[in-house]
């Protein structure tokens, strides 16, 4: 332990030095921008900026690459709070009950949670890495394809929990999302499903047209049908800080949603999107006031927020301390470390100790660098808000289509966009959620791969799941929470039609 | 403005607008080229051709910029790249796997997105030899070990791949052919989780880049058993090559640069002239050594013959897998 501290302070030594504090800066700044803006996403961001680092050394590259990675989670929730597009493909979810609060006029409150929840969850993270980085990677590694099956497993059970609506809506739009998730190659035999002859649908359906169209677009079609004052919310400074009460509803969501993202970032795979979504379940399941949710409920803001920046720290776990990319974006990393002649793998923390210590530091150091660039501009952001309709929302459109092009440089994934747009609409006017639907086009092909890889594991037997501890231990939980929920089910003797037909009644 | 000028206005600059490409036929390049990544950040193409245009801006006086259009396994990119004008201005950046497309097309008797026919090699950039592993919990300490068990045992042994028909699993099917012997597939969706597959023992052998396994080889995770190369690679002078062993298997993972047919001769000539400067650079060298790459420069020549070659052993490999059932 006190070698750690002597470390990190050695650590510090390194990354308060002007010119890489600068770079920190530079990084942090760029990936605000990059968040903020819909469409240039991390993983460009850091490519293109890549051979800008070629002058620069080891270190000072690192710093700057992996502030605009750690930058772009704190901006991703901007667009999704005020407009409903996600920034990230891992602020879907944000959409819901930050975009609910903005219209209450809470918008500057939704904001300034979400920024100071980025806060907690990278910072806690951060303390994580410095501490038990070595045997929680080592973990991370024994997470094969039978222990991602029953985690996803685990996720599908969450996401009854999800919706806002009745659990009969959910589960149809859940399976239209694994529906959507089938499209594409099939990895194990190489034919290809459902893509009408085109190359782009080799790759399945991207998750951002899809939110991009379900959320962003279909609310702006559903605008014109529903009563619309030309009164615009603009409210004073003092009214865009979240109140007392607002700060009681958000710190143990925060907490919560920054272990778990942690725990779930450090995993390799994509599953940083997930835990913003296992997260939100999490807060609706435990909340007292579980109706809220959908309506602008502070936890379902700051929990998930709180949930894909702890993810984004964790994924540094097994990055730094065994050489392994846990995604494409630590994959660029990586690479931009290999350019400068510092083989990433297990002996990085020995060999460049110089570098490690800097560069987890300066994690710290940039952390507190984006709040203070993202608290300042909640005022600036929010103003967007007091742009007439008819302005804003022909740029809001625009933004959608230069956005969702600029992901894969793709006019298919544009259409797709268009025509979930269209879909968005009529969910809305038939008032289902989209947000299933988006989990489970998240979680349809990582389920079928690592079901798949699982059983050629095994030999096509079903009990690798059960003989496995890690695995044994998740399938535990979903067998736990199964039977809670029918536990309660039979003790409230209720018939399901009858509370089916008692949520109905109140939707409409 | 009144609606003469206008017209006028707008008269003018479509005329411009018209005129312009034929001015920069004079004088290639006269704006910015792109080179189009078919893989996703991060992957070989990319690490090649970040520094390569690097190098190239200052000597061809013109932005080079990346574009990356990856998808099914790298054929959304190259089917962008075949079907784009053949002005010089839209490149391809593709590695070994480019050569397998048409034949997993004819193997499921679908019409090719692309073939070879479809581009004109310019330069190959680097080559390195692909090498074998097995993670530290399996017993073998050299290929004939690893042979004789997985003869013993067939299906026993999983090997990771980056996907079905990929640079990863090519060569594996190559070795597995001549060795005679039968291991299960895990395909995953790219380099970096089959290097988590072998790591976590959910898959015992891979055949990788030497770029993307030396560090976990030098900390003792993974052993090199064999080497795909015709010589030893310098990166790993301990490793003995396939050859050696008695297996007559060769494959490496080559990264080069494509023009779509029908580019002038010209303008091929000029872009491998410029190539081949920015290739000699120290700025690249030295950032392909630190990848653990090493720069195999060919001309257009060269690497049209090298190509031709190259893509008979993709061919074979691709037939020696077959269509998979699942």
């Amino acid at each position: 332990m006190e070698a750690t501290l002597l470390s990190l302070a050695h650590g510090f030594s390194v990354a308060l030095q002007p010119d890489n504090l600068w770079y920190a800066f530079l990084g942090c700044l760029v990936g605000t921008l990059v968040g903020v803006l819909p469409g240039i996403g991390p993983l460009s961001g850091i490519s293109i900026l890549l051979p800008v680092t070629f002058g620069l050394n080891a270190t000072q590259a690192v710093i700057m690459l992996a502030g605009i990675y750690y930058g772009s989670q704190y901006g991703g929730s901007t667009t999704s709070i005020l407009m409903r597009i996600p920034g990230e493909a891992a602020s879907v979810i944000t959409c819901i009950d930050g975009n609910a609060m903005a219209r209450r006029g809470r918008a500057g409150a939704a904001l300034c949670i979400a920024a100071v929840g980025s806060f907690v969850a990278g910072t806690f993270g951060l303390l994580m890495l410095t501490v038990i980085a070595p045997p929680l990677a080592t973990i991370a590694l024994r997470f094969g394809p039978p222990e991602y099956t029953a985690l996803l497993v685990l996720g599908l059970i969450f996401l009854a929990y999800m919706s806002s609506t009745s659990l009969v809506r959910t589960l149809l739009m859940a399976c239209l999302g694994l529906v959507f998730g089938m499209i594409g190659i099939d990895n194990m035999t190489g034919h290809f499903r459902y893509s009408f002859d085109l190359a782009e649908l080799g790759d399945g359906i991207g998750i951002v047209p899809v939110a991009v169209g379900l959320f962003g677009l279909g609310e702006i079609l559903a605008t014109p049908s529903k009563h619309v004052t030309g009164e615009v919310i603009s409210p004073k400074f003092r009214e865009m800080l979240p109140t007392r009460q607002e700060w009681r509803e958000a710190i143990w969501p925060i907490g919560r949603g920054s272990l778990l993202g942690f725990l779930i970032g450090i995993i390799p795979g994509s599953a940083h999107i997930i835990s913003s979504f296992l997260s939100y379940a999490l807060e609706k399941r435990i909340s007292k006031h579980p109706e809220k949710f959908g309506k602008g409920a502070v936890a379902g803001v700051a929990g998930p927020e709180s949930a894909n920046n702890g993810a984004s720290t964790g994924a540094f776990v097994p990055m730094l301390s065994l050489g392994i990319p846990t995604g494409p974006i630590t994959a660029v990393l990586i690479g931009a470390l290999m350019i400068h002649g510092v083989p990433a793998g297990p002996q990085l923390v020995s060999d460049h100790r110089d570098l490690f210590w800097g560069f987890v530091a300066s994690m710290y150091v940039g952390n507190v660098m984006l709040l203070a660039l993202n608290l300042p501009m909640v005022g600036l952001f929010v103003s967007v808000l007091r742009i007439p309709y008819a302005y804003l929302y022909p740029l809001i459109i625009m933004f959608c289509i230069v956005g969702v092009y600029e992901v894969n440089h793709s006019i298919v994934d544009v259409w797709i966009m268009l025509i979930m747009g269209l879909i968005g609409y009529a969910l809305r006017k038939f008032s289902f959620d989209p947000a299933p639907l988006v989990l489970g086009l998240v979680i349809a092909p990582i389920f079928e791969q690592s079901l798949r890889q699982s059983l050629i594991m095994s030999n096509g037997n079903y009990f690798i799941f059960f003989d496995r501890p890690i695995a044994l231990g998740l399938m535990l939980v979903c067998a736990i929470l199964l039977g809670l929920s029918a536990l309660s089910f039979v003790l409230k003797r209720k018939d399901w039609r009858d509370r089916l037909a008692k949520v109905e009644a109140g939707e409409g | 403005m009144d609606r003469r000028h206008f017209v006028a206005g707008s008269a003018a600059a479509a005329a411009a607008l018209t005129v312009r490409p034929s001015f920069g036929q004079d004088a290639y390049p006269s704006h910015a080229i792109t080179f189009i990544n078919p893989f996703p950040p991060g992957g070989a193409a990319d690490v090649v051709g970040r520094p390569l245009t690097a190098a190239l801006e200052p000597i061809i006086k013109q932005p080079c910029v990346i574009e990356t259009k990856a998808g099914a396994a790298g054929q959304v990119g190259g089917q962008v790249a075949a079907s784009a004008k053949p002005d010089g201005y839209t490149l391809l950046i593709h590695i070994v796997s480019i050569s397998g497309f048409a034949e997993v097309d004819k193997l499921f008797g679908r019409t090719p997105k692309f073939t070879r026919a479809d581009f004109i090699p310019i330069a190959r950039l680097t080559a390195g030899p692909m090498v074998l592993v097995v993670n530290d919990q399996q017993p073998y300490k050299n290929i004939k070990e690893l042979v004789e068990d997985a003869k013993k045992n067939p299906d026993k042994l999983i090997f990771s791949s980056s996907g079905l028909y990929g640079a990863l699993h090519l060569p594996t099917a190559l070795f597995m052919k001549a060795a005679g012997i039968k291991m299960k597939h895990l395909p995953t969706n790219g380099g970096g989780p089959a290097l988590t597959a072998i790591l976590g023992n959910n898959a015992q052998v891979l055949v990788s880049s030497i770029a993307a396994a030396s560090a976990q080889v030098k900390a003792g995770k993974l052993k090199a058993l064999a080497c795909f190369g015709n010589k030893r690679a310098a990166a790993m002078p301990d490793v003995p090559t396939l050859k050696e062993s008695g297996y007559d298997v060769e494959f490496s993972l080559w990264v080069g640069v494509f023009a779509p047919k029908g580019t002038p001769a010209p303008i091929v000539k000029t872009l491998g002239d410029n190539i081949k400067k920015a290739a000699d650079t120290d700025q690249f060298k030295t950032a392909i050594k630190n990848l653990g790459d090493e720069v195999a420069y060919l001309d257009s020549a060269g690497f049209a013959k090298f190509w031709d070659e190259d893509a008979k052993r993709v061919e074979a490999a691709v037939q020696s897998i077959g269509r998979v059932q699942g």
